[in-house]
C-alpha cells in the first residue's frame, strides 16, 4: 500500500494507515512530534477539535498535515482527559495553526498552552465566558441567556514597522469595510496610512458564522449534510459539498462509481470556470474598468447556463450524495457543453489578451500586493493566490480525488508575486479548465452512478480535499451512529489565504488596497463559520469601539 | 473605411444581449429544478420525503381523523430529493420559479390524508393509502394483520400462540 511505503521511508514508526492516503499518528508529545514531521517539509491544513467524552470521555484535538509531494494526509492526534483540557500549542512551530487553534479554544474550551495570542477570535464580543458551543452537552437550538459585556478596546501595538513620519499625528485611520470591502460581504480592514501609505493593517473577519457544523452534527443525516455544505458558499458551493461527500466515503470505504467521478470533475471545473469570470469581472470592476467587467460576466452567463442545463440549477447544484452523484450527463447535454465551450474560449482569449495590453491595467497590478514565497509558506496560503507565489501546489495533482485520477492536470505556476500573477495565474486556470472538461466529456465510461452501500460504519475519519477555485477545501468528518455525523469540520481555503492580506497592505498605496483584498479572491461566508483579530496585539476589538474611532 | 463604419452603425444598432426579463418570460430547461407539487391523489402519507428533506420544509402531523403532510416553500430548496425517494411518484418538481406572494399561505400546500385506526384500540396505525398498499403485498390469510397497530398485533399473536401451544392464558 502507498501509505505504508511512504511511511516507512520517512521513519514514522508510530503512524497508523487508515488508507492510501491517510496517516494518523497517536502523538504523546504533539510538540515533539510535529517537530520531527517539520523535516519532511509539511503544509499545515487545518486543525480539529473534537468532543469526546461522551466515547470515553476525553477531547481529542486532530491536527492536519499535508505532505503534498506524496500525496498524503497526515493526523496528527493529541488526547486529553482532563475535565479542563489543556493540550500544547504547536503555532510556534507552524504559525498557520493560530486561527485554527483560537478557533477550536472560542468553540470546544480545549486550551492550548504555550500559543502565543491565546484570544478570542470566532465568537462574538458579547458571549459569555465558559460556554462552548461545540461541545456535545451544548444543545444547537440553545440561545445563551446572559450576554456579557463587551470588552474595551486594547490599546493598539503596531506590528508594522512604520516608515519615517512617526509621529501620531501623521497618521490617519481609515476603516474599509465592515459591509463592502471587496466583495458584498461582511469584512472589516482597518488601515493606518501616513499619507497614502498604508502602514499598518488589521483585520477583522468571522461576522458571518451560520453554526453550521452544529446544525450537521446534530440535527441532519449524513445524505442531508451535502445540501447544507453546498451552501457554505455562493460561488464554490459545490467544491464543498464534493468535499463533505468524499471525507464520508473515505471514513466508510465507499467506493464511487466511475462514471460519478467524471460528472463531479466536471460540474467542479464548471464551477471553477464560472468563479473565476466572476473573478476577473469584480478585478476589473474594482480597478474601475467597467467595460471588463461586463464583458466578463457577460461570458459567465453562459456558464451558468450550462451548469442550470446539466443540474437544473444556476448555482447550487445539488447533485451530490454520499455514494455518487443524482444525475447523468446525456450525449445531447454533453453537445450542448462542448459548443458554449468552443464559444467561451474564444471570446475569453480575446478578451482577456486585450485586457492584458493595456498598460493602464497593468500599472495598476505590477508589483502590488507582494507576498514572497516564503511569507505565503508560512501562513498556509493555498490555490491560485499561492502560485502565484511560486508555491507549486494544487489538490488536483498532488492528492488527486475524483476523475483526476485519470487525466493529467497542469498546474500553472508564477513568481511574480503581485496581482499581475494572481491575474496571469488565474487566466492559465480557466483555459486549462475547459480543457479538463472536454477530456472528462470525451473519456467518461459507462456505468452507475450511485454506489450501493448500507450503514456508514461509527466513529471512523475521513478527510476529503479537493481544489477549489480559491485553493485547497478541506473537509473532516467523523462518522457517528445511525447514519449521523460524529464531527464534521469544513475549513475554506480563504481562511488560510485572509492571513496573508494584512502583510500585502502594508506599505501599499490606500488606492491600491481594494484590488490588493481582492486579488486572492476573498470568500468571507465560505471562512466565516465569525469575530475579531486584530493582527497587531491579536486581541479582539468591540465592533462598536472600532467604528467610533476618530 | 465604409467598412468599419457599417461596423460601428452595426454595433450601435445591436440588441442589448441583457435579457428583457420580466418583460418576456424567461425560457428554462428541461430539467429545471423549480416548485415542488404534491399529488394529492397519489399521496400516500408514508413519510419518506419528510425524512429525506434537508431543510426539513417537509412536515408531517396528525389532526383528528387526518394525516397531514404539508410542504412550506418558504423553507424549500428545491433539491428534489422528495421526488427521488417518493415509492408512489407523487412528488413532482416542476418548471415554476416565480413563487413571490404578498401572502404567507400561497407557499403552504397541505394534504389531508383519511387515518386507518386500529381494530381493536383505535389508535392512529397509517393512512388507509398506506395500510391499502401494504396490503396488497401480504398473502390474503396475513391481511387483517395492518388493520391492528403494532402493539394489539404483538397481544394478539401473543395470545394465538399461546392456543396452538395449549397454555391456559
Amino acid at each position: 500500500m502507498k501509505c505504508y511505503e511512504i511511511v516507512s521511508r520517512y521513519g514514522l514508526s508510530d503512524a497508523i494507515c487508515l488508507n492510501d492516503r491517510l496517516a494518523l499518528i497517536r502523538a504523546k508529545d504533539v510538540v515533539e512530534a510535529s517537530e520531527k514531521l517539520l523535516s519532511l517539509g509539511p503544509r499545515y491544513s487545518t486543525c480539529i477539535g473534537i468532543d469526546y467524552r461522551p466515547i470515553n470521555r476525553s477531547y481529542l484535538v486532530h491536527h492536519v498535515l499535508a505532505l503534498d509531494k506524496d500525496g498524503l494526509y497526515i493526523v496528527l492526534e493529541t488526547q486529553t482527559h482532563d475535565p479542563e483540557p489543556v493540550v500544547k500549542s504547536i503555532t510556534n512551530i507552524y504559525p498557520a495553526a493560530n486561527w485554527h487553534e483560537r478557533e477550536v479554544m472560542d468553540m470546544l474550551g480545549i486550551k492550548f498552552d504555550g500559543h502565543p495570542e491565546p484570544y478570542r477570535l470566532i465568537l462574538p464580543d458579547d458571549w459569555p465566558d465558559n460556554v462552548y458551543p461545540l461541545r456535545k452537552d451544548y444543545p444547537y437550538d440553545k440561545k445563551p441567556l446572559e450576554l456579557t459585556e463587551v470588552l474595551e478596546h486594547p490599546e493598539p501595538r503596531f506590528y508594522a514597522a512604520s516608515v519615517g513620519g512617526d509621529t501620531d499625528a501623521s497618521r490617519a485611520e481609515i476603516p474599509l469595510g465592515p459591509y463592502h470591502p471587496a466583495l458584498h460581504e461582511p469584512e472589516y480592514y482597518e488601515l493606518i496610512i501616513e499619507g497614502e501609505r498604508i502602514v499598518e493593517a488589521r483585520y477583522r473577519g468571522f461576522f458571518v458564522h451560520r453554526g453550521m457544523e452544529k446544525l450537521a452534527e446534530s440535527r441532519l443525516t449524513v445524505n442531508q449534510v451535502p445540501f447544507l455544505a453546498e451552501r457554505i458558499c455562493g460561488i464554490c458551493g459545490y467544491t464543498h459539498a464534493t468535499a463533505y461527500c468524499q471525507a464520508v466515503e473515505e471514513a466508510a470505504g465507499i467506493k464511487v462509481p466511475a462514471r460519478a467521478e467524471y460528472i463531479r470533475s466536471i460540474l467542479l471545473e464548471i464551477e471553477r470556470l464560472h468563479s473565476h469570470l466572476l473573478w476577473f469581472g469584480v478585478a476589473f470592476h474594482i480597478l474601475g474598468f467597467d467595460t471588463g467587467f461586463m464583458a466578463t460576466w457577460r461570458l459567465r452567463e453562459k456558464i451558468m447556463d450550462l451548469a442550470e442545463l446539466l443540474t437544473g440549477n444556476r448555482k447550487t447544484y445539488g447533485l451530490n450524495l454520499v455514494g455518487g452523484v443524482r444525475r447523468d450527463i446525456d450525449e445531447a447535454k454533453a453537445h450542448a457543453v462542448e459548443e458554449a465551450l468552443g464559444f467561451i474560449e474564444e471570446k475569453f482569449k480575446k478578451l482577456i489578451e486585450k485586457i492584458i495590453g493595456m498598460s493602464e491595467i497593468i500599472a495598476r497590478m505590477k508589483n502590488i500586493g507582494i507576498l514572497t514565497r516564503e511569507d505565503a509558506k508560512k501562513l498556509g496560503a493555498v490555490g491560485p493566490h499561492a502560485r502565484a507565489s511560486g508555491m507549486d501546489i494544487d489538490v488536483r495533482r498532488d492528492h488527486p480525488y475524483a476523475a483526476y485520477k485519470y487525466v493529467d492536470v497542469k498546474v500553472p505556476v508564477m513568481d511574480g508575486c503581485d496581482v499581475l500573477s494572481r491575474i496571469l495565474v488565474r487566466y492559465e486556470e480557466t483555459i486549462e479548465s475547459i480543457r479538463l472538461i472536454r477530456v472528462f466529456l470525451q473519456e467518461m465510461p459507462k456505468g452507475g452512478l450511485m454506489a450501493e452501500y448500507n450503514d456508514i460504519p461509527e466513529l471512523r475519519i475521513g478527510i476529503g480535499a479537493t481544489e477549489a477555485p480559491r485553493g485547497e477545501d478541506i473537509h473532516y468528518v467523523m462518522t457517528g451512529r445511525e447514519n449521523k455525523i460524529y464531527r464534521w469540520r469544513p475549513r475554506a481555503p480563504s481562511y488560510m489565504n485572509l492571513a496573508t492580506v494584512p502583510l500585502m497592505l502594508v506599505g501599499e498605496k490606500l488606492a491600491n488596497a481594494p484590488i490588493i483584498i481582492a486579488s486572492i479572491d476573498p470568500c468571507f461566508s465560505c471562512t466565516d463559520h465569525v469575530v475579531v483579530i486584530d493582527r497587531s496585539s491579536g486581541r479582539r476589538i468591540p465592533l462598536e469601539k472600532a467604528l467610533r474611532w476618530n | 473605411m465604409v467598412a468599419s463604419r457599417l461596423a460601428f452603425i452595426k454595433e450601435v444598432f445591436r440588441p442589448p444581449v441583457t435579457e428583457q426579463y420580466p418583460y418576456k418570460p424567461l425560457a428554462v430547461p428541461e430539467d429545471f429544478r423549480g416548485k415542488p407539487v404534491i399529488d394529492p391523489e397519489k399521496c400516500v402519507g408514508c413519510g419518506a420525503c419528510v425524512n429525506a428533506c434537508p431543510p426539513g420544509a417537509l412536515s408531517l402531523h396528525d389532526d383528528g381523523d387526518y394525516r397531514v403532510l404539508r410542504l412550506f416553500l418558504g423553507r424549500c430548496i428545491f433539491c428534489g430529493r422528495c421526488q427521488d425517494v417518493c415509492p408512489v411518484g407523487a412528488v413532482r418538481l416542476t418548471r415554476k420559479f416565480e413563487l413571490a406572494s404578498t401572502s404567507r399561505d400561497d407557499l403552504v400546500q397541505e394534504v389531508r390524508l383519511i387515518l386507518e385506526k386500529c381494530g381493536l384500540c383505535g389508535r392512529p396505525i397509517a393512512t388507509r393509502r398506506e395500510v391499502a398498499l401494504v396490503e396488497e403485498k401480504l398473502p390474503p390469510e396475513q391481511r387483517w394483520l395492518v388493520h391492528v397497530c403494532p402493539e394489539c398485533r404483538a397481544l394478539v399473536s401473543a395470545r394465538v400462540i399461546g392456543y396452538v401451544r395449549g397454555c391456559s392464558r
